[in-house]
C-alpha cells in the first residue's frame, strides 16, 4: 500500500504529461518501460478497487500494460487536453477490461478496506482505528452505489483523477461527471446518516428495556 | 451524456463547490482557508465530512515487487518483438514498392512496344 499524498503534482489542466514519454514509446517500445513504472501501481489499485482479488488485479494489470504496448501506435491525441492523455486512455482499456472480467465472473471476496488493514501500519494506533471504523461506514454506504458513482469517487480519490479525466474515462461531460460525483457524495452522506439514527434508535431501545 | 442542461443550476454550483474542496484537500492545501467558487450555498457538513473521510483513508495498492518486475520483463520481451518487427515492415514495404515498381516499368515498357507496333 502505498501512503497517499506522497506523490502528488500539480499538473496544467491541458497538458498531457506523458506526451515526450509516449512519443520515445513509439519509437522504441522498449522505452514503454517508463510509462508502465509511473501508471503500473494506479491501474493496479483501480483494478483492485473493482475485483477485490489481488489475483484478479495483476491479471487485469498485465492484460491492460500489454494491450496498451501494443496498441501504442494507434494511440492518438484527438483533441489537446486530458480527455486524451495517455492515463486516460490508458483507464478505458482497464474499464473495457474490468467490464469483460466482471462479465466473466462476478466475485467480490474482501472489501478493499479489510485489504488494505492487511498493510496497515500507523504510529497513532488509536487515530487508525477510528478513522478505520468511519472508513469502513463509508465504504459499505460506497458499495450501495451503482458502478458509475463507485467507479468516479475511486478514481477521483484514490487515483486523484480531474473532473474532466474522470469524465473523460467514463465517457461523460465534465459537468455531468461533476454533478455525478457529487450527488455520490450526497448518497453517501445521507445512507451514513441513516445508520446513525438507526443506531442510535437501537441504543435508545436497548437502554429503554 | 450531458447532464448540465438538465441539472439545476444550484446543484451544479454546490457540485464545483464541492469538486473544489476536494481539489484543495488532494492539493493537500487543506490546512490553509479554502477559497470556494461562487459561494452561493455552502456545502453540507455531512458532505464534507465524507470528502474528508474519502482523502484521509481511501487506501491506494501497490503490486507486489514480484508481480512487478515479472510484468516488466513481459513487456520487454513484448517490446523486443515490437521492436524487431519495426524493420520487417519496413522491408516488406520496401518489397511492395519495389515490385509495384517494377510492375509499373514493365507496364510502361510494354505499353511503349505496343504504341510502336501500332505506329
Amino acid at each position: 500500500m502505498l501512503r497517499r499524498g506522497k506523490d502528488r503534482v500539480a499538473v496544467p489542466d491541458n497538458l498531457d504529461v506523458d506526451r515526450s514519454a509516449v512519443e520515445r514509446a513509439r519509437r522504441d517500445p522498449r522505452a514503454f518501460d517508463a510509462l508502465y513504472r509511473k501508471y503500473v501501481a494506479q491501474v493496479y489499485s483501480f483494478a483492485l478497487y473493482e475485483l477485490r482479488d489481488s489475483h484478479a488485479a495483476e491479471d487485469l494489470t498485465a492484460q491492460v500494460f500489454l494491450r496498451a504496448l501494443t496498441a501504442l501506435p494507434r494511440f492518438r491525441e484527438q483533441r489537446e487536453g486530458p480527455d486524451s492523455s495517455f492515463r486516460v486512455w490508458l483507464f478505458q482499456i482497464a474499464r473495457n477490461a474490468i467490464s469483460n472480467e466482471r462479465r466473466r465472473a462476478r466475485r467480490h471476496p474482501a472489501s478493499p478496506i479489510e485489504l488494505a488493514s492487511e498493510y496497515a501500519a500507523s504510529d497513532d494506533v488509536q487515530a487508525t482505528a477510528t478513522d478505520r471504523i468511519e472508513l469502513e461506514r463509508v465504504w459499505k454506504a460506497i458499495e450501495q452505489l451503482p458502478t458509475d458513482r463507485r467507479r468516479a469517487l475511486v478514481l477521483r480519490f484514490v487515483n486523484e483523477m480531474s473532473t474532466r479525466e474522470i469524465g473523460a474515462v467514463l465517457g461523460k461531460s465534465e459537468g455531468a461527471t461533476r454533478v455525478l460525483i457529487h450527488r455520490s457524495l450526497q448518497s453517501v452522506a445521507g445512507q451514513l446518516g441513516k445508520t446513525q439514527k438507526s443506531g442510535l434508535h437501537r441504543a435508545r431501545k436497548r437502554a429503554a428495556n | 451524456m450531458h447532464l448540465e442542461g438538465r441539472v439545476p443550476h444550484l446543484e451544479s454550483e454546490v457540485a464545483i463547490q464541492s469538486d473544489a474542496y476536494i481539489d484543495a484537500l488532494l492539493n493537500g492545501h487543506a490546512r490553509q482557508p479554502i477559497r470556494l467558487p461562487g459561494a452561493a450555498k455552502s456545502l453540507e457538513p455531512s458532505v464534507r465530512h465524507v470528502i474528508r473521510v474519502l482523502d484521509r483513508g481511501l487506501p491506494r495498492f501497490h503490486p507486489s515487487f514480484l508481480f512487478e518486475e515479472r510484468l516488466a520483463a513481459q513487456l520487454r520481451v513484448a517490446a523486443d518483438e515490437l521492436s524487431s518487427d519495426a524493420p520487417a515492415a519496413l522491408d516488406r514495404r520496401l518489397l511492395m514498392g519495389g515490385a509495384l515498381a517494377s510492375g509499373v516499368s514493365i507496364g510502361a515498357a510494354a505499353m511503349l512496344a505496343w504504341r510502336r507496333r501500332q505506329g
